[in-house]
C-alpha cells in the first residue's frame, strides 16, 4: 500500500502541474459561471405568449379576466368541461398553450389545475395565477358572499393553482430538478472520460519508454495499477473541490450582487418598495418580486446542494474507479502508444450510452427500463444523480442499493483489471486483439 | 566469498507455446561479477524478470540468501533493465527521490547517497534539470544511479554499458569492480565479450531458451582452447621452421619486422609445450611463449554457432 501511495502522490504532483490541469480547474469551472450566468440573464428573455383556454362550465366567471397591460397571456373560454386528456389530442384545442378547470371544486378546494403545453416561465405563472385569481375574488365577493372585494381579500383563503404538464400529468418526467441530475451526472461522466483516458495514456506511454519495468522491480503490477489509478483519481477529486469552491463562490456573488434576493427581508429596500408601491400597480410589483427567470430559481432554492454533492462524490469515486480499471487494463494491454484505439471507440460509446441513460431517465423516470439502468454500474452514476434529483420519494433505499452494487461491481473489475494489466504491461510491439485479452485475463 | 547468494533452479517459462527458458538452473555466489550471456532472444531477459519477480515462472524456484525468494528481497535487489526509461517531467533529483523510496530508502539516506553519485558522475549541475533536457549519456548515469542508490546486495545489469562513451563505460567498470571489491554481487547481462573478460568471474551462457555452459571465464575457454600455441621470437624464419621439425606444424605467422615474428603452432604426436620451448632454444632467441587461449568472444561464437538456426 505504501509503495500504490508513492506511486498516486507521485502522478498526482505530475498532474497537478501540468499546464492542461491548471487550465481545465480555472477554465472549466469559470465557463459553468458564464453560461449560468447567460442562463439566469437572458433564459427568458424571448417572452413567452400563451393562448390560454378556461374552461368554465358553470360561468363563474361569465367570459371576464382582467388582463395585465402587456399581451402575453391571450384568455378564451370554453362552456364546456374538458378534460385534459382531450385538451392534449383535441384538433380544436391545439392552438391553446394552457387550460385552466373552473368549477366547483375550484371554489370549495381552492386549487385550480393549469394544464400546459411547454412550462411556463415563472413570470408567466405569476400573471396567469395572478389574473384568474383577481376574477375568481369578483367572483367570489359579489356573487357568492355580496361583500366588497377589499373586504373580501382580507379574509380570503388564497387560490392555489397547480401547474400540470399536460403530456405529463403525473408529473413523472423532466423537472428542473433533474436537469440538475443529469447535469451532475453528465460532470461525473465528462471526468471519467478525462481521466480515463488520462490514465489510458499515462500507462501505455511508462509502458512505452519502459520505466515500468524499473518500477516493476520493486513493486508488484497490483500495487503500479491501484498508485496509478489513485493518483488520478485523486487529481480529478481536486480538480472537482476547486470546480466546486470557483463555481460556490461564483454563485454566491452573483446571488450577492447580480441576483439578488428581493424576498428575502434582509434585502428589501422598503424605501424603493414604497415608492414603487405608488408607482407601480399592485400586480406589477407582484411580478418585480420574482423578476428572475426559473433557472435562478432552481438554482438558489430547489438544488439540496449538500445531499446532491455528497451523493455526487459517491457515485462519482464508484464510477470512477468502475471504468478507470477497464482504462488502465485497456492502456497495459497496447503494444504501442498507438495501438488499442479500436477499443477505446467502445468504451466511450458506453460513456455516452450512460449519458444517454440519464437523458432517458429524465424522460420515462418509471419505465422499467430506467429500474434496471439505475443499478447497472455502467449507468448507474448517471442515473442515479437523475433519479435522486427527480426524488425518489418511499423507495428511497434503491439509491443505495445502486451504490452497492456500483462499488462491489469497481471492486471486481480491478480485480480483472489487475489481471490483465500484469500479463500485459511486459508485452510489447503486438497489435491488441480480444484474443489478448482474453488469455491474459484466464492467465494466473 | 563462496556462499551461494542466487540459487536458480529448474526454472521453465513460455509465452503463448513459446518457450522462453527451459529447465534453467544456475548459482551465483556472493560477492562475485557474473556474467549472463546468449545471442538476442535467448531467454536471459525473461530469466533477469523471473529473478526479479516482474514474471512468474512457470516451474522451478529461486531462492536469495538461503531462502526462497519473497518481495521483500526485492529491497536488497538493484535492476537496470535492458530498454529503461525515466519520467521525463521531474527533475534527476525528484526521480531518483522517487525511486529510493519505493526500494525503501529515508529521505535523508537518499540525499547523502544521492551526493555520492552526482559527485562521482559530476553531475552537480544537472540535479533539478528535468530529465528531458538531459543528453542521452547523462540520462543513463541517472539511471545506473537510481539502480544502485540503495546500495543493494544484487545488482542485476542489463546490457548497462550500451550508450555510453569509451569514458563512461570506463566510470561505470570502475565503479562496478568497487562494488564487487565491497562485497556486492552482480550480474551482467552483456554482449560485449571482452567487459566480460575484464570484469567477471563466472558466467553462464543461455541458447534457446536453455543454459548451455557455466563456469568461471577461465574454465569456459579452457573448454574451448584448440591446442594452439605462440611463440614470439626474433631470428630467421627459416631458422625456426627448421627447429620444429615433426613434432609440430605452424598454424599461422606474424612478422612484425625487424626480424621479428609471432608464429602460433599446433602440437603433433604426443609433443608438449616444454618441448616446443626445448626444440626453440638456442635456434631462436624466444621473447615470450604462451598457450593460446580462445576469446570469450570465439567461446560464445562455438558454443551458440553449432546449434544456430538464425541466418
Amino acid at each position: 500500500m505504501k509503495n500504490s501511495l508513492l506511486i498516486a502522490l507521485r502522478e498526482l504532483r505530475a498532474r497537478v502541474w501540468s499546464r492542461s490541469f491548471l487550465a481545465m480547474s480555472f477554465i472549466g469551472p469559470l465557463a459553468v459561471l458564464v453560461f449560468t450566468y447567460l442562463i439566469f440573464a437572458f433564459g427568458d428573455e424571448g417572452e413567452q405568449k400563451w393562448n390560454v383556454l378556461i374552461a368554465d362550465p358553470t360561468n363563474y366567471m361569465q367570459g371576464k379576466i382582467m388582463p395585465g397591460k402587456d399581451n402575453s397571456i391571450t384568455y378564451s373560454f370554453a362552456s364546456n368541461s374538458i378534460d385534459h386528456e382531450v385538451f392534449r389530442e383535441g384538433s380544436q384545442y391545439k392552438d391553446f398553450d394552457a387550460l385552466i378547470e373552473i368549477n366547483e371544486k375550484v371554489l370549495e378546494n381552492k386549487v385550480s389545475h393549469v394544464f400546459f403545453r411547454e412550462a411556463p416561465s415563472t413570470r408567466l405563472r405569476t400573471k396567469v395565477q395572478y389574473q384568474v385569481e383577481r376574477r375568481m375574488e369578483e367572483v367570489f365577493a359579489d356573487e357568492k358572499f355580496g361583500i366588497s372585494v377589499q373586504r373580501y381579500r382580507k379574509i380570503k383563503k388564497p387560490l392555489l393553482m397547480s401547474f400540470v404538464d399536460v403530456y405529463d400529468p403525473y408529473g413523472e418526467s423532466n423537472s428542473d430538478n433533474a436537469w440538475v441530475g443529469f447535469f451532475m451526472g453528465g460532470i461525473i461522466i465528462l471526468f471519467i472520460g478525462l481521466f480515463g483516458m488520462t490514465i489510458l495514456r499515462s500507462v501505455a506511454r511508462e509502458k512505452s519508454n519502459r520505466i515500468v519495468e524499473v518500477m516493476m522491480g520493486t513493486c508488484s503490477p497490483r500495487q503500479l495499477m491501484t498508485g496509478k489509478i489513485l493518483g488520478v483519481g485523486m487529481s480529478a477529486m481536486l480538480q472537482f473541490l476547486i470546480w466546486t469552491v470557483i463555481i460556490g463562490f461564483g454563485l454566491y456573488w452573483m446571488r450577492e450582487t447580480l441576483f439578488v434576493d428581493i424576498l428575502d427581508p434582509r434585502n428589501a429596500n422598503f424605501d424603493a418598495m414604497a415608492e414603487q408601491m405608488q408607482n407601480q400597480s399592485y400586480a406589477a410589483k407582484q411580478f418585480s418580486s420574482v423578476e428572475y427567470n426559473r433557472f435562478v430559481d432552481l438554482v438558489y432554492n430547489k438544488i439540496n446542494f449538500g445531499l446532491m454533492l455528497s451523493y455526487f462524490i459517491g457515485f462519482f469515486i464508484g464510477g470512477y474507479l468502475f471504468y478507470a480499471a477497464f482504462f488502465a487494463s485497456l492502456g497495459a494491454s497496447m503494444g504501442t502508444e498507438s495501438d488499442g484505439q479500436q477499443f477505446v471507440l467502445p468504451l466511450v460509446f458506453i460513456l455516452l450510452i450512460a449519458l444517454y441513460a440519464g437523458y432517458y431517465t429524465m424522460n420515462y423516470p418509471g419505465s422499467s427500463l430506467v429500474a434496471w439502468l439505475q443499478y447497472l454500474p455502467f449507468t448507474s452514476p448517471v442515473v442515479a444523480m437523475v433519479k435522486l434529483a427527480q426524488g425518489y420519494g418511499e423507495d428511497g433505499y434503491q439509491i443505495y442499493i445502486s451504490m452497492t452494487l456500483l462499488y462491489a461491481s469497481a471492486v471486481a473489475m480491478l480485480f480483472i483489471a489487475a489481471r490483465i494489466y500484469k500479463n500485459g504491461i511486459l508485452q510489447f510491439g503486438h497489435r491488441l486483439r480480444l484474443v489478448h485479452l482474453l488469455k491474459w485475463l484466464r492467465k494466473t | 566469498m563462496n556462499e551461494t547468494l542466487l540459487e536458480v533452479r529448474n526454472i521453465r517459462k513460455s509465452f503463448f507455446r513459446k518457450e522462453a527458458l527451459n529447465n534453467v538452473s544456475l548459482n551465483v555466489k556472493k560477492g562475485e561479477v557474473f556474467g549472463l550471456l546468449g545471442p538476442n532472444g535467448a531467454g536471459k531477459t525473461t530469466l533477469i524478470r523471473v529473478i526479479n519477480r516482474i514474471i512468474e515462472p512457470d516451474e522451478g524456484s529461486v531462492r536469495f540468501d538461503g531462502h526462497l525468494m519473497e518481495a521483500n528481497d526485492l529491497k536488497r535487489i538493484g535492476y537496470l533493465p535492458e530498454e529503461r526509461g525515466l519520467f521525463k517531467d521531474m527533475t534527476v533529483e525528484n526521480h531518483a527521490m522517487f525511486l529510493g523510496k519505493l526500494r525503501g530508502l529515508e529521505t535523508k539516506d537518499i540525499r547523502n547517497k544521492m551526493q555520492f553519485w552526482f559527485d562521482t558522475f559530476n553531475m552537480n549541475d544537472w540535479r533539478k534539470k528535468r530529465i528531458e533536457q538531459l543528453s542521452k549519456g547523462m540520462a543513463q548515469k541517472v539511471q545506473f544511479m537510481c539502480a544502485v542508490l540503495h546500495e543493494p546486495d544484487l545488482l542485476i545489469l542489463d546490457e548497462p554499458f550500451s550508450g555510453f562513451d569509451p569514458v563512461n563505460v570506463e566510470l561505470i567498470k570502475k565503479q562496478l569492480i568497487q562494488m564487487r571489491a565491497d562485497g556486492k554481487t552482480i550480474i551482467l547481462s552483456t554482449h560485449n565479450m571482452k567487459n566480460v573478460e575484464e570484469i567477471c568471474d563466472r558466467a553462464a551462457l543461455i541458447h534457446e531458451a536453455k543454459k548451455i555452459a557455466e563456469g568461471t571465464i577461465s574454465e569456459l575457454q579452457g573448454e574451448q582452447k584448440t591446442g594452439l600455441y605462440a611463440v614470439r621470437f626474433r631470428g630467421n624464419m627459416l631458422t625456426f621452421v627448421n627447429a620444429l621439425w615433426t613434432g609440430f606444424e605452424i598454424y599461422d605467422k606474424t612478422e612484425h619486422g625487424d626480424n621479428r615474428f609471432t608464429v602460433r603452432v599446433t602440437m603433433r604426436n604426443e609433443s608438449s609445450f616444454e618441448d616446443l620451448l626445448k626444440v626453440l632454444i638456442g635456434h631462436v632467441t624466444i621473447e615470450s611463449a604462451w598457450e593460446v587461449m580462445p576469446t570469450m568472444q570465439d567461446v560464445f561464437i562455438n558454443l551458440v554457432q553449432p546449434v544456430s538456426h538464425e541466418e
